[in-house]
């Protein structure tokens, strides 16, 4: 009984090669038959990490609840008052958070799953961008749950604060799955760049914990993408996720449609994260076996 | 390729630069190129020059001190690590037990593991489901442990179960390092069965042992590799001979320079 058959050449050829891609359509063919393997990884990690908490899963809801908590005092303590309602701005904080860690959990779980798989990677032969698609994939599910929480607290924030603006039923809430693809596909882009990184260089996660502090600080989640003026606005535009957080604050908090700039800047900044990243990487995988 | 051929070598050489740095780190890198140096690194000749062709449904032993270069020829064979020189053709599809236990996550059930290991095998969700019953009987677990986290196993019992979640595939070529050091001895009798029935389905097998009984026992043909270079290549009884006194005596063969 062949394995993956009709996929994998029934001859495979093994020559030297120099940093280049291989062929990419056998490639992508083998990583698509074997995509199961990418999200039963990321099942079962996930099944582990929690098996031995007491609370379990309740802490994929309590973490990014807790995290938002924390934030909105930290927003609230530093900047009270202003134009903008308390519960909106932490309806924009909440889901802001909750998008960029989707995005920063792809990203510095990805660049970790190389170096951590070196076990899999010494003795087995695949592609090994499933690596950082199943860190990818435990990153998405992680965020599946702070949704009821979103929509718990703009309930409860209503409930409470009668004044409060929650956007009712609108189409305009059919761009979620579209910002949600963009964010996954541009973290998980990223996650190839830095997972090579890491290959090459072992400090580059300690790094990226910087880097990904700072990164949060210039994207719109402790701030209103309106608050920016004159020449700052660049920031929503030369950073990965701006066009996503601003599309994410403009659909969930707003209920308003995304504006064609936003929706180019998403798909933009997720094929070009896709394009680089993956260049990137897979032209490099083959070395990751004798540099691990 | 000629069609009664399952793997085709030639010329082959693999060699490797590593780092003689404990750790390569970005601070590293900048402080060598703040000072113009170059990094300190030594070249592993692991494979050079081997040629070698192995027919369909031949069982090849392969034998050698450590850092003969087993292993590495071993993974480039499965297209793990490329070759520096030379190339590899490959005539079916393989599956690798190169080491015990591989994609395992020792928090998990053993149920768990054969999905994880079979899946980091190439075998599909749908295969998976029709073999777990028949993994679990193969690795012959005590009653009830399969749904047991596989930290709480014996060395035996997991070796077991990667093995059996590795010969479930029923490949094409299966390479095979120091994995029947696996269990005792009515389960090593196992996975000599297991493998007698794999060469009778004509498929081909590599296996990598310092057991050298095991290469007498199991394998029609055997190669000696010393340094990186096949030394010697002939029937499996010959070249144990051949390196048994090569481990007394510790000479080479007279014709490993024409070899």
């Amino acid at each position: 009984m062949p394995v993956n058959e009709g996929f994998v050449p029934k001859i495979q050829v093994f020559e030297p090669h120099r940093a280049s891609l291989p062929p990419l359509i056998p490639y992508l063919k083998e990583f698509w038959t074997r995509r199961a393997f990418a999200s039963e990884l990321a099942r079962f990690g996930d099944k582990a990490e929690y098996l031995d908490s007491r609370l379990g899963k309740v802490w994929l809801v309590l973490n990014p609840l807790l995290l938002g908590m924390v934030y909105y005092l930290v927003v609230t303590i530093i900047r009270p008052g202003g134009s903008v309602s308390g519960m909106t701005r932490l309806d924009h904080l909440l889901i802001g958070l909750f998008t960029f860690y989707f995005a920063q959990n792809c990203v510095t779980a990805g660049a970790l799953s190389i170096t951590s798989g070196g076990r899999l990677i010494l003795n087995q032969a695949f592609p090994r961008a499933l690596l950082p698609f199943s860190s990818a994939i435990q990153a998405f599910q992680q965020f599946l749950p702070t949704i009821p929480v979103y929509i718990f607290v703009l309930l409860a924030g209503k409930w409470a604060y009668p004044t409060t603006i929650v956007p009712g039923w609108t189409w305009n809430f059919l761009w979620i799955p579209f910002i949600l693809i963009c964010t996954g596909l541009t973290g998980f882009g990223l996650a190839l760049v830095f997972a090579t990184l890491n290959v090459y260089f072992r400090d580059t996660t300690k790094l990226l914990t910087y880097i990904t502090r700072i990164w949060m600080y210039l994207s719109p989640v402790l701030w209103l993408p309106s608050s920016l003026r004159g020449n700052m606005k660049i920031l929503l535009w030369i950073n990965p996720l701006g066009p996503v957080l601003n599309a994410t604050s403009r659909v969930w908090v707003s209920g308003e449609s995304l504006t064609q700039p936003v929706v180019l800047g998403c798909i933009l900044w997720a094929v070009a994260s896709i394009v680089i990243g993956g260049y990137f990487f897979i032209s490099r995988e083959r070395d990751f076996a004798i540099r691990l | 390729m000629p069609d009664d051929l399952a793997i085709r070598i030639e010329n082959l050489s693999i060699t490797y630069k590593v780092s003689l740095e404990a750790k390569r780190t970005m601070k590293n890198a900048l402080m060598r190129a703040s000072l113009k140096q170059k990094e300190r690194t030594r070249i592993i000749e692991a494979v050079k020059g081997l040629t070698l062709d192995v027919p369909h449904g031949s069982v090849l032993g392969i034998v050698g001190s450590n850092g003969a270069g087993k292993s590495t020829l071993m993974r480039c064979i499965a297209g793990i690590l490329s070759p520096t020189e030379g190339r590899v053709v490959v005539n079916g599809k393989i599956s690798t037990l190169l080491a015990l236990g591989v994609g395992f996550n020792p928090a998990l059930s053993g149920r768990d593991n054969i999905i994880l290991g079979g899946l980091a095998s190439g075998l599909n969700m749908d295969e998976i489901a029709e073999k777990t019953d028949e993994i679990a009987e193969f690795a012959a677990l005590p009653d009830g442990f399969i749904d047991l986290p596989v930290r709480t196993y014996s060395s035996g019992m997991y070796g077991r179960l990667s093995f059996a979640v590795a010969v479930s595939m029923t490949p094409d070529i299966l390479l095979l390092d120091e994995a029947l050091s696996a269990g005792d001895a009515a389960f090593k009798e196992k996975s000599f069965e297991r493998m007698r029935q794999l060469c009778a389905e004509a498929r081909t097998i590599l296996i990598v042992s310092h057991a050298l009984a095991t290469v007498t026992d199991l394998c029609d043909t055997a190669i000696w590799m010393h340094k990186g270079a096949m030394v010697a290549k002939g029937k499996p009884e010959e070249i144990v001979d051949g390196y048994l006194k090569f481990l007394n005596v510790g000479s080479l063969p007279s014709n490993y320079e024409d070899m």
